[in-house]
């Protein structure tokens, strides 16, 4: 049996799995931030107490975590030196320097993780080509470790220039750091992100550096803990990128953990799709801050080189870069607990956050201002006696009132166009979130399936599907565990990417053949770490572009043996893939590929694929009740059926206007689209169907 | 009660302005400058039928205010009637579009299903040359006049139905250094208006041209009475600041750059009349390139929050005397303004800070932005670096100014490791200069340190900076920064060159560019003390400063 579990800011959500029947039961319990083991241990005990877990059963325990982005959000991570090229020390405060507002001369940028104080130089120096020119000045280098020593430091980062180019000066540092000062945690450029662009690969060593003493700690306590109730199985952690590592790989790179919990969230998504016969997938997971919006092609979630975390109101250029592989999540400050207020005579809602505490002003909790939240209870699409499955209710007169005094007076409208407003301009910003990750990313949204989750975002996912053409919407069964049941389905794999930067022609093979058997090598290594054995699955792929440009495109490449005609075949891709981007190309132009990347998949992986959740009966009639919700093409408030989601079964189907309620979300059917239960037990709205 | 409801015209108003934002994405990714893809130099803009401005992308300001007289000028050479779907005008004229020859607009109709014009899809881009006597095409020593800085594009249409006119672009690309680049950011200029034009359609297809027209009156409506009413809270009158640039090249004196600012009934009026004559060198303002930032210094400093469009270039007016430094008569040379418009922020700023202080901060460290540019003797192959060297933030008026932090205008630096890669340079540093920083209550920005070595032999440097010779200034009682240098190091020997040589360098020569620290704000002796131990902390103050210039005692550095 598997369990997976995620630990997040408001829940700990578990996912167990029988093979045998391939099953999966879920349940979830309250977080406790200061000590995460204890909510998760104790979540387990009650599960062993009842009789529906035997420890000793678990051959697989998968974790997905908020370990390292809160210690990043919060600050608390280690305290952190930073050893730099001599001449660089302000690598991290100068960064990129473009404002993330420009009409904003009062802003400051992302406070680094290390600060002036703990930067020290060396001597050293490489050509950007690997060549040595300078070469580590090691006197110089062991006063700094001695005084690294002596600082009271727990981790320390190094980030040469040109590092990705040749390790050699910082694995020497790193020599010289760990005989000097045992017990501080090194982590180096070249190892943790050995890309070009100075800022970003020291910004995201610092990072690594900055969480792994707490990460360390935290993975023991883990295992202690579920060695304690008897599970001895081994654990594996999902990566931003949506692999599954060792805790052994996760300790060495912390960093690529960060997004733990949202990549798993994407791999239900495509699970989802998978079940649904649809590879092309867009995900949308709209929860109480933000709104996080993904893509799968072909079965494979899209991902990125790069992210950023601790942005100031989701903006780009406003955190810390990591370059790191992660699911490519745009995220957007438009949640359920978003305020709405009026200004010049116009609606805005977000980015800023009425939160859990408060909360929206329908909690009761003392929250006034309005949210999406109250316009969604206002327009009728919630239940008031059925949040959360009943666990808390809503008051709709507080709504009103909020919306009422801060929307509807001001603007002169009606209560229901107030709260309509409210709704539809948090739908804008989310199509226009959506259309940067599909049309302006190549994208056709009409080949794509629209899978909505999170609280809040199977009321808002119909309206987005019509605004995209996206023809189909798909709520997945046990969405409220989306990111635990995400993991059963995860692969176990490795991945890593390099700088090298390259003139590419048909006459380049070889230096290909090298630079992948250089990388492959590495993956290797780090799959044997994992246990893995045999012949690894590696996929490849590079980030090129025609010389000259700044941006690159990534590429995949073909796996294999790497013949003459390799850099003939790379470049067509690259040529093809640009003109699918960007509509047209420049085949006779000079092409550079800048960085190189491999991923090992390992055998034995999605362990838990294919799982059946236990869910309705499917029994009686699906249509509870009526009330009354807001639905402008039937002309404002209409009566509107209300469905049981676990009465619905395979097969029926209600045409809207509907509203599908279950215990963690609600689903708003429009008026002439119809929602039905596939055979795997997700909703599925046929947007405009029922005309 | 407007035609339109608030829902609809929230709605709209928003697609307008994402559709410019999208625009410019579409530039970014495919461009191939680093002026471009990296400093994000470029803008663009959504017009209606009627060439009034209706939205633009949140790119640099450099092109605020610009951009409609830009497309006024070139619909006047081409007028609407001789535009075909698919076509698109270019213009780089330094008076008619954005003030200097490197930025080149393409203004592009669109037409709806029926052939009817809707309106214009807009963009421009910084190239990262357009000939003339020195790479880039921003020098300012040297040029005397217009015809020295390269090539001259008077409206033309360079797209006709959706290709370049190959005669027009064959003339074009060999007047340039570079044309594969120049070539390239065409491309991607033609591929944002595309990108522009095809959104603009279904949003008129999706809510009918009656509703879209009249979100238009009402957003630029409203927008004009938003900014109308923000200007009337600023206190009326007319405040006056003077300031200058360096010089207009070696042995020169300094440019005297003088404002009044009249804030009277919700306008502002921002004069720059009293400031010296044009110059016989590249760094004169086009009234173009002096609007721009005009109308951004009173944009920041009136606090308006509402995306920029025609309805707010009405409420900010921008006048300087004709044959001024700030409105050069055609064939004044421009190549290098940009090196002016720190100043007509900073202008504006010490203006505004006796009518607004805790808006004022102190002046900006300025910047440097060379050109290095030559035959790189190991490949042959011609390469231009394009650098910014961005310093500080003056203080705040509640805080110390940002580190490194790009001012007025918005750019991305552009890393070491890419540098070194493309160029045959080495960066021997790049760094925070101790004790530059102007001293108040509120620390000034400290100024960057960047020693560029040259691998190759007969490289040409075009430099652009300021605050060689007047420091900038520090406000109520903060201190100015210490001054810019520039010193060419050759052989070991120093010398000190000027903000705005051009000079050739030898294999082996670096350029050592060491900025202004940023002024202060209030009196330094009122800094907290735990502020100043932590600056000796992390080495922006020295020990010694901080006990002359603070007033530190040994307790409060312990």
């Amino acid at each position: 049996m598997q369990i997976a579990f995620d630990i997040g800011g408001t829940f700990t959500d578990f996912a167990l799995h029988d093979p045998a029947d391939g099953r999966v039961a879920i349940w979830k319990v309250h977080t406790t931030p200061r000590e995460p083991a204890r909510a998760l241990l104790d979540g387990l005990r009650a599960r062993v107490a009842a009789g529906g877990l035997r420890p000793e059963a678990i051959d697989a325990a998968l974790h997905a975590t908020t370990i390292a982005t809160n210690a990043i959000l919060e600050r608390k991570g280690a305290r952190t030196a930073l050893v730099t090229t001599a001449g660089f020390r302000d690598v991290l405060l100068i960064g990129r320097q473009k404002r993330y507002d420009t009409n904003n001369l009062h802003l400051d940028k992302p406070r680094p993780l290390v600060r002036r104080a703990d930067t020290f130089e060396v001597t050293e120096r490489v050509a950007p080509d690997g060549t040595v020119l300078k070469p580590l000045d090691e006197a110089e280098a062991e006063a700094v470790a001695a005084r690294i020593a002596g600082g009271g430091y727990a981790s320390v980062a190094v980030a040469f220039l040109h590092a990705y180019a040749n390790p050699a000066h910082e694995r020497r540092m790193a020599e010289i750091l760990a005989a000097r000062a045992p017990g501080v945690r090194i982590s180096a450029s070249s190892e943790v992100a050995p890309k070009w662009r100075e800022y970003e690969r020291t910004s995201t060593t610092v990072a690594n550096a900055y969480v792994a003493p707490l990460v360390d700690g935290y993975l023991a306590e883990l295992g202690r803990s579920l060695r304690e109730l008897g599970i001895g199985a081994e654990l594996s952690i999902m990566q931003s990128s949506g692999g599954l590592v060792s805790v052994e790989l996760a300790r060495a790179h912390p960093v690529r953990i960060v997004e733990s919990g949202p990549a798993a969230g994407v791999l239900m998504c495509a699970e989802v799709g998978r079940e649904e016969g649809c590879g092309h997938v867009m995900t949308f997971d709209m929860g109480g801050t933000t709104a996080k919006l993904g893509a799968i092609d072909d079965g494979v979630p899209a991902t990125t080189p790069s992210f950023e975390v601790d942005a100031v109101n989701y903006r780009k250029g406003s955190g810390l870069p990591l370059s790191v592989t992660a699911i490519d999540l745009l995220e957007i400050g438009a949640g359920g607990g978003s305020i709405a207020r009026t200004r010049m005579g116009l609606i805005a809602v977000g980015p800023d956050s009425a939160g859990a505490e408060p909360g929206p002003a329908c909690y009761g909790r003392g929250g006034t201002e309005p949210t999406v939240t109250d316009a969604n209870l206002v327009l009728g699409y919630l239940n008031p006696d059925f949040f959360n499955g009943g666990a808390q209710r809503l008051e709709r007169a507080a709504a009103a009132e909020a919306i009422e005094r801060a929307i509807a007076r001001p603007l002169g409208l009606s209560l229901e166009q107030a709260a309509w407003g409210v709704h539809s301009v948090a739908n804008a910003s989310m199509e226009r979130a959506m259309r940067i990750v599909s049309i302006e990313r190549g994208r056709d949204p009409r080949r794509y399936a629209l899978v909505a989750f999170g609280g809040a975002g199977p009321l808002h996912a119909g309206r987005l599907a019509r605004a995209l053409e996206i023809p189909r919407v798909v709520v997945p069964r046990g969405a409220g565990v989306g990111s635990a049941l995400g993991l059963l389905t995860a692969e176990r794999k490795v991945d890593l990417g390099i700088t090298r930067v390259l003139r590419l022609d048909a006459g380049q093979s070889e230096a290909l053949r090298a630079t992948f058997a250089e990388l492959e090598a590495r993956l290797a290594a780090e799959a044997r770490r994992m246990g893995g054995k045999g012949e690894l699955a590696v996929r490849r792929s590079a980030s090129m572009r025609y010389a000259g440009q700044g941006y690159e495109l990534r590429v995949d490449l073909p796996s294999g043996p790497i013949g003459a005609d390799y850099a003939a075949t790379a470049l067509r891709v690259f040529h093809d893939a640009y003109r699918r981007e960007y509509g047209y190309n420049d085949p006779d132009a000079p092409v550079e590929a800048t960085d190189w990347y491999a991923v090992a998949t390992l055998p034995g992986t999605r362990a838990g694929a294919g799982f059946r959740l236990d869910g309705g009966a499917g029994s009686g009639d699906p249509v509870v009740g009526e009330r009354l919700a807001f639905f402008p093409e039937t002309g404002g408030m209409t009566p509107t059926r209300v469905v049981n989601r676990y009465a619905l079964a395979p097969g029926q189907s209600v045409a809207g206007p509907a509203l599908v309620e279950e215990r963690e979300s609600t689903t708003v059917v429009l008026p002439g689209d119809r929602v039905s239960v596939s055979a795997a037990g997700n909703l599925v709205i046929a947007i405009g169907d029922a005309r | 009660m407007s035609a339109i409801d608030p829902v609809t015209l929230t709605v709209v108003w928003n697609s307008f302005v994402s559709i410019a934002d999208e625009m410019g994405g579409a530039l970014r990714r495919t461009a191939f400058s680093e002026a471009v893809r990296e400093g994000e130099d470029f803008s663009t803009g959504l017009f209606d039928r009627q060439g009034r401005l209706i939205a633009q992308g949140n790119f640099t300001p450099g092109h605020l205010g610009a951009m409609p007289y830009a497309v006024r000028n070139a619909l006047r050479y081409v007028p609407p009637e001789q535009l075909e779907p698919g076509d698109m005008v270019v213009t780089n004229d330094s008076f008619l579009g954005g003030g200097h020859f490197p930025d080149v607009f393409f203004v592009a109709p669109v037409f709806d299903g029926a052939r009817r014009l809707i309106g214009y899809t807009v963009n421009t881009a910084h190239h990262v040359d357009m000939g003339g006597a020195h790479p880039g095409s921003e020098a300012v020593q040297g040029v005397t006049e217009a015809f020295a800085e390269g090539l001259r594009i008077l409206p033309v249409k360079l797209v006709r139905r959706g290709e370049f006119d190959p005669d027009l672009l064959r003339v074009i690309l060999a007047n340039v250094r570079l044309p594969e680049k120049v070539r390239g950011d065409f491309l991607a200029q033609r591929n944002a208006n595309h990108v522009g034009a095809r959104r603009l359609l279904r949003l008129y297809a999706e809510y009918g041209e009656n509703v879209i027209e009249s979100a238009i009156e009402e957003i630029l409506r409203r927008s004009e009475a938003r900014a109308r009413e923000l200007l009337r809270a600023l206190p009326e009158g007319t405040y006056s600041f003077e300031d200058c640039l360096d010089d207009h090249g070696p042995g020169t004196g300094p440019v005297s750059v003088r404002v009044d600012i009249t804030i009277e009934d919700g306008v502002a009026t921002v004069d720059f009349s009293r400031s010296g004559d044009q110059v016989p060198a590249g760094l004169n303002c086009y009234i173009n390139y002096t609007r721009a930032y005009a109308s951004f210094g009173m944009r920041i400093f009136a606090g308006i929050d509402v995306p920029n469009n025609a309805g707010i270039e009405r409420v900010i007016r921008t006048v300087a005397r004709e044959g001024s430094f700030f409105n050069a008569r055609y064939p004044a040379a421009s190549g290098g303004r940009a090196s002016c418009q720190i100043r007509i922020f900073d202008a504006i700023n010490g203006a505004m800070a006796q009518a607004v202080p805790e808006r004022a901060m102190g002046a900006f460290s300025h910047w440097a932005n060379p050109k290095f540019g030559g035959v790189d003797e190991a490949t042959g192959r011609r390469w231009i670096m394009y650098d910014l060297i961005l310093g500080g933030f003056g203080g705040r008026s509640w805080k110390d100014g940002a580190e490194a932090l790009c001012p007025v205008f918005n750019c991305a630096n552009v890393p070491v490791e890419v540098h070194e890669t493309g160029n045959p340079v080495r960066i021997h540093r790049l760094q925070l200069i101790q004790d530059s920083g102007g001293p108040g209550r509120f620390r000034g920005g400290c100024g960057l340190r960047k020693d560029v070595e040259m691998l190759s032999d007969g490289a040409t440097v075009v430099l652009l900076g300021d605050r060689h010779k007047t420091a900038p200034y520090g406000l109520f009682g903060g201190g100015p920064g210490t001054p810019a240098r520039t010193v060419l190091i050759r052989d070991g020997e120093e010398t000190e060159l000027g903000s705005k040589e051009v000079r050739r360098l030898r294999r082996g020569d670096i350029v050592s560019f060491r900025l202004a620290g940023a002024g202060g704000y209030g009196d330094p002796a009122s800094r907290s003390r735990e502020a100043v131990r932590e600056d000796v902390r992390d080495g922006f103050v020295s020990r010694e400063a901080a006990r002359a210039v603070y007033g530190a005692t040994d307790a409060d550095l312990a």
